[in-house]
């Protein structure tokens, strides 16, 4: 497979160096049940997109002579799938570990991770690429679109938000206790958390206070003196003034609160708590300080502060206001993250609606990107997954993936099992379990 | 899972009480379950057909049954499924990973045949409750480590004792041929001691064919009346008779050609338990017969392998005549183990053949098919109703039947849903 990857990637990338190929993002999905999250279901319906927008979606649409048109019929077609928590395709790890305060650095894309085409093949268009959960406030993620085959540049998605990872709990503080007493890190408990946190924001308030007295002096006093410049607390600043959002590693209802009670006092605000195990048991103060969530379908049991997980944590946070997206952290769940959606309603019976916008329009809020993605509404980018059946159907697999207006994930065209596997030699089969 | 809520919730009033009240192995008796449509698991759909429980067992199903003294659920316009079976997880000997006293499962040694499951299953295990909530009503569960890991069980996932919980006491004994679960690429051990198994001394196929030569001797003895009790050998003697397989873990063509070969030196019955790339060999699978337990397939492909090549592979097992189950593996999530099933319906695998992976093929390959596996009058009432096809995320499951006793969602999951469900809203505003 790698050496097809390897053309297609290069047959992409020339692509890309022709001229403003506009007409490449035309495209018309047509007879189709369209699942637009926004506006309910259409049957029989067309999405249209024009220059990689999305220009009508509905019964009755004209496609324009010469736009390339897939015939859905049969087909559902959804809003891409967006990942709030994935770490693939990253440079050399994902944890700066040496200390546990490091908003100042940023992890590192690296494009031609085979996963990103496999996120593609479960229909997945953005994800949220995190630092590790090791640091209490560890580094800035990036916001992707999955446009495989092109550059680094290419595949940010820009006029996303600037995000920061933080961590608490375990994972945080597990590091230092397992290891040798010369190699501690404060902190070590949940307590030690908390006050890290207060200490810094501590710090970054009287940081940020002393820039703002700057500029007021240096109106009047050409000679005033700059304070030093300290890259890490001008992360934290950017936290106070609401430049870089906070997603939020978290398990135990317990330290969500705490986190909750740390960014009240100091005046930010948590964007997105991600994992958020047993945000079930404290889903009003999330709600309340207008915090949302990003969490597991099912994941439990791997770890004491796993224990209290739930399946029914989507459906309950759901109903108490929270805006929940399900997410991969995980390069094989990335790949069926509408699968993951499904356990919402299973556990918990979450309309089928609002379990799709918890792989759609939740996530992109969390991101940043609502505005330009996670529904089929005229006006958003032409990013779509057209499955062979509904997506929480045991039929669904996806056909195509669409960013821009062009198909970027075509299983016709992919490098499928039953094309690649050479009949088994002899014996010839037996039929023995039919 | 919107069903018997009462029971729930009542436990949920009984406050403090819950967190040392376990999951409930149900209530017995008669039941009739009225109307719905059965789908037997080996291939039929019956309309409109009901189903009588007696003393644990379907006593009788039909179109017009007499309730007698039997408590009645109406399961008219649902399904009534065989209950599913998950065919590899290490449930009862772990609870929470890497916490040494709930990780029991693998034993010191190279060589443990004699060594059972089914005796150190931990009955009030939190895994079983949740497991037999979405209708999974049985799950292999093996040992691990060495090269001999010891016998799994087949068990249902209530019970009062262990063995209340067993199905097939012995349903075979894990065989960790050296280097075979390696082959065709590396990952395929679902059952083995690869992978999550303490360093150890490489396994040594020259010391395995020792001690299979030991017991083959030890075996011919016995039958002459020449040979002192052995434990260990002994335990090794259901294998010759082939009265339960050798079960194998596997990866890919080369790995599961020597588990064949194995298992054809020696006379014994082959599972192989794992097969990641078994498609590779499927040929020779159906040939000999030999079924496979395919680990989880919630899975990434191998190398450079195609995207689906995980997804697809049981459709190609199926159309060659292979006979396989699926199995997740894990304790945890053992209860997904039909999703994993819809992937690989979504990928080419027929439904009908889906629904049999994950009940009667099993049940034939632990050889446990004449108690469960599929929905017939005299057999172990291990059944569940739901709203529809239990692969599609969109169905509610209503009730289920273990042993003919109707389990209530009462495990540690549904407990904290409703405790939580019930926390008083806030103020408006």
């Amino acid at each position: 497979m790698h050496t097809l990857i390897r053309s297609a990637r290069v047959l992409l990338g020339a692509a890309l160096l022709m001229p403003a190929a506009l007409a490449a993002q035309d495209l018309a999905i047509r007879n189709a049940t369209i699942l637009t999250i926004a506006n309910g279901d259409i049957e029989n319906g067309t999405v249209l997109m024009r220059n990689g927008k999305i220009t009508a979606v509905g019964r009755n649409v004209t496609i324009p002579a010469g736009v390339r048109t897939i015939d859905g019929t049969g087909k559902f077609v959804m809003p891409g799938i967006i990942d709030a928590h994935s770490h693939a395709a990253l440079e050399g790890g994902i944890n700066e570990g040496s200390e546990s305060v490091t908003p100042e650095v940023i992890v590192q894309l690296r494009n031609d991770d085979p996963v990103i085409y496999r996120a593609l093949a479960g229909g997945v268009t953005a994800a949220l690429l995190l630092h590790g959960s090791a640091n209490t406030i560890g580094g800035q993620g990036l916001v992707i679109k999955m446009r495989w085959g092109t550059t680094v540049d290419s595949m940010m998605f820009k006029g996303a938000h600037r995000i920061v990872k933080f961590a608490l709990g375990e994972n945080v503080t597990r590091a230092s206790s397992t290891a040798e007493a010369a190699d501690r890190r404060y902190p070590m408990t949940r307590m030690g958390v908390d006050h890290t946190l207060r200490y810094w924001f501590t710090l970054a308030k009287d940081y940020d206070k002393s820039w703002t007295d700057y500029r007021a002096a240096a109106r009047t006093n050409p000679n005033a003196i700059p304070p030093r410049r300290d890259l890490r607390l001008e992360a934290l600043a950017d936290i106070l003034r609401g430049d870089l959002k906070v997603h939020a590693h978290s398990y135990r209802g317990d330290e969500i609160l705490m986190l909750i009670r740390v960014a009240d006092d100091m005046g930010f605000k948590i964007n997105t708590f991600q994992h958020v195990l047993e945000g079930y048991k404290v889903a009003d103060e999330i709600a309340k300080h207008g915090a949302m969530a990003s969490t597991f379908a099912d994941m439990w049991a791997y770890k004491v502060e796993a224990w209290d997980a739930i399946p029914f944590n989507m459906a309950l946070m759901h109903q108490r206001g929270v805006v929940v997206s399900v997410n991969s952290d995980s390069d094989e769940r990335i790949r069926r993250l509408y699968q993951e959606a499904g356990v919402g309603v299973r556990y918990g019976n979450m309309p089928v609606n609002e379990a799709l916008k918890m792989i759609t329009l939740n996530p992109a809020k969390q991101l940043g990107v609502d505005k330009m993605v996670g529904t089929l509404e005229v006006g958003k980018d032409g990013d779509i997954a057209v499955f062979s059946a509904h997506p929480f159907a045991p039929a669904a697999m996806v056909e195509y993936t669409i960013i821009d207006g062009k198909v970027h994930f075509d299983r016709n065209e992919a490098n499928t099992l039953r094309k690649v596997v050479v009949p088994s030699p002899s014996p010839s089969p037996s039929g023995g379990a039919r | 899972m919107s069903r018997r809520i009462c029971l729930a919730a009542a436990l949920a009033i009984a406050g403090p009480a819950l967190a040392a009240a376990q999951a409930s192995p149900g209530e017995g008796g008669n039941w009739l379950i009225r109307g719905g449509t059965v789908v037997t698991g080996t291939g039929e759909r019956l309309a409109n057909t009901s189903v009588l429980i007696r003393n644990g067992r379907i006593a009788q199903m039909g179109a017009n049954v007499a309730a007698g003294d039997a408590k009645v659920i109406d399961a008219a316009g649902k399904f009534i499924y065989p209950g599913m079976i998950d065919a590899n997880t290490p449930i009862g000997l772990v609870e929470i990973g890497g916490i040494q006293p709930m990780t029991m499962r693998n034993e010191l040694g190279q060589f443990n045949p004699h060594l059972r499951a089914l005796v150190a299953l931990n009955v009030e295990s939190e895994f079983l409750g949740v497991t037999r909530m979405n209708g999974v009503t049985s799950v292999l569960t093996s040992p691990a480590g060495g090269i001999i890991s010891g016998q799994a069980a087949m068990i249902n996932t209530a019970g009062w004792t262990w063995e209340d919980l067993a199905v097939t006491r012995s349903a075979g004994i894990v065989i960790n041929l050296p280097g075979a679960a390696g082959a065709g690429g590396g990952r395929g051990g679902g059952g083995g001691g690869r992978g999550g198994a303490a360093p150890a001394p490489a396994p040594s196929a020259t010391d395995l064919h020792a001690f299979m030569k030991a017991a083959q001797d030890y075996d011919a003895k016995r039958t002459a009346g020449s040979a002192k009790l052995d434990l260990i050998y002994e335990s090794m003697r259901p294998l010759f008779r082939k009265e339960i397989p050798a079960i194998i873990p596997a990866g890919g063509e080369a790995g599961i050609r020597s588990a064949i070969e194995f298992g054809e030196q020696y006379g014994l019955k082959v599972v192989i338990m794992g097969g990641a790339q078994a498609y590779r060999a499927r040929a020779l699978l159906a040939q000999k017969n030999v079924p496979v337990i395919l680990s989880s397939i919630q899975s990434v492909p191998q190398g450079n392998s195609p995207y689906d090549e995980i997804y697809a592979q049981p459709g190609l097992l199926h159309d060659a005549g292979v006979k396989f189950a699926f199995s997740t593996g894990g304790g945890a999530n053992a209860r997904h183990v039909p999703e994993h099933a819809a992937l690989a319906v979504a990928y080419g695998l027929p439904l009908d053949a889906a629904l049999k992976a994950l009940t009667i093929w099993p049940a034939e390959i632990f050889g446990a098919d004449k108690e469960i596996g599929s929905i017939a009058q005299g057999k172990m009432a291990n059944l569940f109703v739901a709203s529809g096809d239990p692969l599609d995320m969109r169905t509610q499951i209503t009730h289920v039947f273990i042993k003919g006793r109707n389990v209530p969602s009462d495990d540690r999951h549904s407990r904290l849903y409703q405790k939580y469900r019930a926390r008083p809203m806030p103020p408006p505003g």
